[in-house]
């Protein structure tokens, strides 16, 4: 078990090198100046030299990609250009929604998802199934901003069920905070429901085609315990990878449904660090992103490790 | 079953932590507050460090001017007691500071906090340092009042002064530091905090000294009658539209023009036009390809049909109006000068023009951005308009922050969409009236016809040689002004006493329950 963690560890060391080093060329080669849109029309050449100066950025790439890497080895992810604190506290004040939406939003996919996948599976062919796999279809092909939207205009317009946008008043407190992600998690978790469902259906009829299930009915168990006990149990590995995968996903930020409710999270920051050409914070934002997707992916291969023992003999 | 119970421990300890933080105390709520949307995040809270409209907006509520302007664009007093005493030559300027004027910590706003945030303007902002040039002291005389003294005559020092964006705004002489850390000025409210992407909240200063006179545009008196006013950022477009009908803001800025119906019929809200609110402007560059043929540029001109370009711009005639003029009929700088030369739509002439320069056929780069949709949809028509005059033309379409450092290539561009707030003092903008901006205009026409306009003090006369300069332009084409637009904003039924203005602000503005 302990030789699998450290074999995954060290390859999380080689992809994490290698997406600094992406994540810095991409991020200038990218053509545009943080400095002349800081200072606006008016400025004049100097001063956007001036500006320049001051960030590092007249320095050859090479030289900047040095010092930031340096900077990085001690844990210094630098500071944001536009918004005049270090990126790692920028992170850390967009963390909390944007962990609390992917919680909620992965909770509720795999609330609707599995339970549905099953169904879908144990009775395969009915209306059920078919009811199931079209609304599964339906979800996974409508675009989160406009299904946003729609919430919008009918749980918040019309009914004044929920508010439009943003992430509380001042002062609010934690769960006034999260009645905003009602509607953001509702929109997330019915889209991501459905890649869920359909794994879930799949890994469920595979199993349930198996000798073993044949024999657990043959012996007379109940229908519920076959399911549940039998078929669920060993269906579980690809439910786990998904799920795990639309945690990492949305731990990055869902940018699309971060913007249309205006929440101030990661995915709204590293849009607007883009547009800004915020390069501390987009190189920054996108290594911990990065980390992040890397060690969930490590905890799924280890969750693997865990409930199967086949892996773990591996 | 071990699992399991694991499970349990660490979903109480997740329910433990939530609880404690629901748990904390509340913080007091103001007694009245306005949700006010907006359309991003300000680059800055240093009025001094950005250019940028938002920052302006929210600040000018924080920091005041010596000078400001009415709802005519006349410059009126706000910190200065009154007009400035002004030496025979134009070159002296004595400005009297108005006394009891309290800043936010507490303290009496003198003539030494003035003089030390006008040289932090001087020094850091692109007007202040192209003024700077010209001053050749600047000081206290006594405890209320400055001097400034010229090396030059600079007609608009006083329009210098009073414009928001790239803010003198007064500060108090001990808060002045490289970036600012306290924002502590004289207006009618004070900065309490700063949430990025979340917020920026003021709260009303009940030690605010406010003028006697009626209030007018930016001038006159100033009440805090809200106690607390919050800044959030709603980049999107459609979200702050939906806040606004849904009660959740009490004003949202900058609406997309196709919901002006959406929120008026809404019955809790209604838009409000800001008219005019701008100019969409079109840049050549004087210094590299074709454009450089002052034939070709008249072509161009030649070619436009200006009210089909705003008509894809803003898609309604009651955002836009057509004006050959740059200053509207009232401003002292209203002239018809050049106006038989705007929004011809004239094919046939401009292929003639072209012939005569011996056009090559090279392409011309309209460069655009899609981050200002009208931007985009104004190109679209403006190169069919060109293609049917039988220019060659490419769009060359990128986000706002390539275009912003494309634009200072002259190899990468021929003309560029762009757009300025209206202001009301024409050295202020566009930017092309000066040396070095794009385009690279300079040329014997313009620098006499400036000259003239920058050496006379006398704001009547300064008028007249207003129109010869905007003579220079139709003739020269530096750039086409393509007439101007509103803006569209949504205000709650909630809200009192609101005034349009560029740089919306707040203040003698209620909320009512």
């Amino acid at each position: 078990m302990w030789d699998f963690f450290w074999r995954r560890l060290t390859g999380l060391i080689v992809v994490m090198a290698l997406v600094a080093t992406l994540v810095f060329f991409l991020t200038r080669l990218a053509p545009g100046d943080p400095a002349a849109l800081m200072l606006g029309d008016q400025a004049s050449a100097a001063d956007i030299a001036a500006l320049r100066a001051v960030y590092g950025l007249d320095q050859p790439l090479l030289v900047q990609f040095g010092l930031w890497l340096k900077e990085i080895l001690k844990g210094n992810l630098g500071q944001s250009i536009f918004l005049q604190r270090p990126v790692t506290q920028a992170l850390l004040e967009r963390a909390e929604p944007t962990f609390f939406l992917a919680l909620f939003s992965v909770l509720i996919a795999a609330l609707i998802g599995i339970p549905a996948g099953i169904v879908s599976a144990v009775w395969r062919g009915r209306l059920v199934d078919q009811i199931v796999s079209a609304l599964a279809m339906l979800s996974a092909n409508i675009p989160s901003f406009w299904l946003g939207l729609l919430f919008i205009q009918f749980f918040a317009v019309k009914w004044h069920l929920f508010p439009v946008a943003g992430y509380g008043d001042p002062g609010a407190p934690l769960l006034e905070r999260l009645r905003h992600l009602v509607l953001p998690a509702t929109v997330l978790g019915l889209v991501n429901s459905a890649l869920i469902t359909r794994f879930t259906r799949a890994s469920m009829l595979d199993i349930l085609s198996e000798d073993f299930i044949r024999t657990a009915r043959s012996k007379g168990l109940a229908e519920g315990v076959v399911v549940w006990r039998h078929a669920f149990g060993n269906a579980l590995i690809p439910v786990i990878t998904v799920v795990g995968l639309t945690a990492a996903l949305l731990v990055g930020g869902a940018i699309v449904t971060e913007t249309v409710f205006g929440l101030p999270g990661i995915g709204n920051l590293v849009v607007s660090a883009v547009l800004r050409r915020d390069y501390p914070v987009i190189q920054g934002a996108l290594i911990v992103v990065a980390a992040i997707y890397v060690l969930i992916n490590l905890a799924v291969d280890l969750i693997y490790a865990w409930v199967d023992p086949r892996v773990r003999a591996q | 079953m071990e699992i399991l119970v694991k499970r349990r421990h660490l979903l109480a300890a997740t329910g433990l932590a939530a609880l404690s933080t629901v748990m904390s105390p509340l913080k007091a709520e103001a007694q009245t507050s306005a949700n006010l949307a907006m359309i991003g995040e300000p680059q800055s809270l240093d009025p001094m460090a950005s250019t940028a409209d938002l920052v302006s907006l929210i600040m000018q509520h924080v920091y005041e001017p010596l000078y400001t302007f009415d709802a005519q664009w006349g410059v009126k007093p706000m910190l200065a007691a009154d007009m400035p005493k002004m030496s025979a030559d134009g070159k002296t300027y004595a400005i009297e500071i108005r006394k009891g004027v309290k800043l936010h910590n507490g303290r009496e706003l003198d003539a030494e906090d003035v003089v030390a945030s006008l040289k932090r303007w001087l020094e850091m902002t692109p007007r202040g340092k192209s003024l700077s040039k010209s001053i050749t002291s600047l000081s206290a005389k006594g405890t209320h009042s400055i001097e400034i003294v010229l090396s030059d005559v600079q007609p608009a020092l006083l329009a210098h002064l009073a414009l928001p964006s790239g803010f003198a705004g007064i500060m108090a002489k001990e808060s002045i530091a490289t970036p600012l850390v306290e924002f502590i000025g004289t207006g009618p409210y004070k900065f309490r905090e700063r949430k990025p992407d979340q917020y920026v909240v003021l709260v009303k200063f009940d030690g605010y000294a406010a003028r006697s006179e009626a209030a007018s545009g930016y001038a006159g008196k100033r009440e805090a009658k809200i106690d607390e006013l919050r800044f959030i950022p709603v980049p999107n477009a459609n979200t702050r539209v939906e806040g606004i009908l849904a009660g959740q803001y009490h004003f949202a800025d900058q609406l997309p023009v196709e919901a002006n119906k959406k929120v008026s019929g809404s019955g809790n809200a209604s838009g409000v036009l800001t008219m005019p609110y701008g100019f969409p402007y079109f840049p050549t560059n004087t210094k590299q390809g074709p454009m450089m043929d002052l034939k070709i540029r008249q072509a161009f001109q030649m070619a436009l049909n200006q009210e089909e370009i705003l008509l894809a711009g803003f898609g309604d005639p009651k955002f836009f109006s057509l004006a050959a003029e740059h200053f509207p009929k009232g401003s002292p700088f209203f002239s018809d000068a050049g106006k038989d030369k705007y929004s011809k739509g004239d094919a046939a002439g401009a292929k003639k023009l072209l012939a005569d320069a011996k056009y090559d056929g090279t392409p011309i780069r309209i460069l655009n951005s899609k981050q200002y949709d009208f931007h985009h949809r104004m190109a679209l028509v403006m190169a069919e308009q060109l293609k049917a005059a039988g220019f060659a033309v490419t769009l060359d379409v990128v986000d706002w922050a390539t275009l912003v450092q494309r634009r200072a290539d002259p190899a990468a561009w021929d003309i560029y969409i762009t757009h300025s707030a209206f202001l009301p003092e024409p050295m202020l903008s566009p930017p092309q009236l000066g040396d070095g901006a794009p385009g690279w205009w300079k040329t014997p026409a313009k620098d006499a016809a400036l000259a003239a306009f920058n050496a006379e003090p006398d704001a009547a006369k300064r008028g007249q040689l207003w129109g010869k300069v905007q003579q220079v332009v139709y003739d020269e084409v530096p750039y086409i002004r393509a007439g101007n637009f509103a803006a569209l904003s949504g205000l709650s039924n909630q809200m009192k006493g609101y005034a349009p203005m560029p740089w919306p602000s707040f203040w003698n503005v209620s909320l009512s329950k």
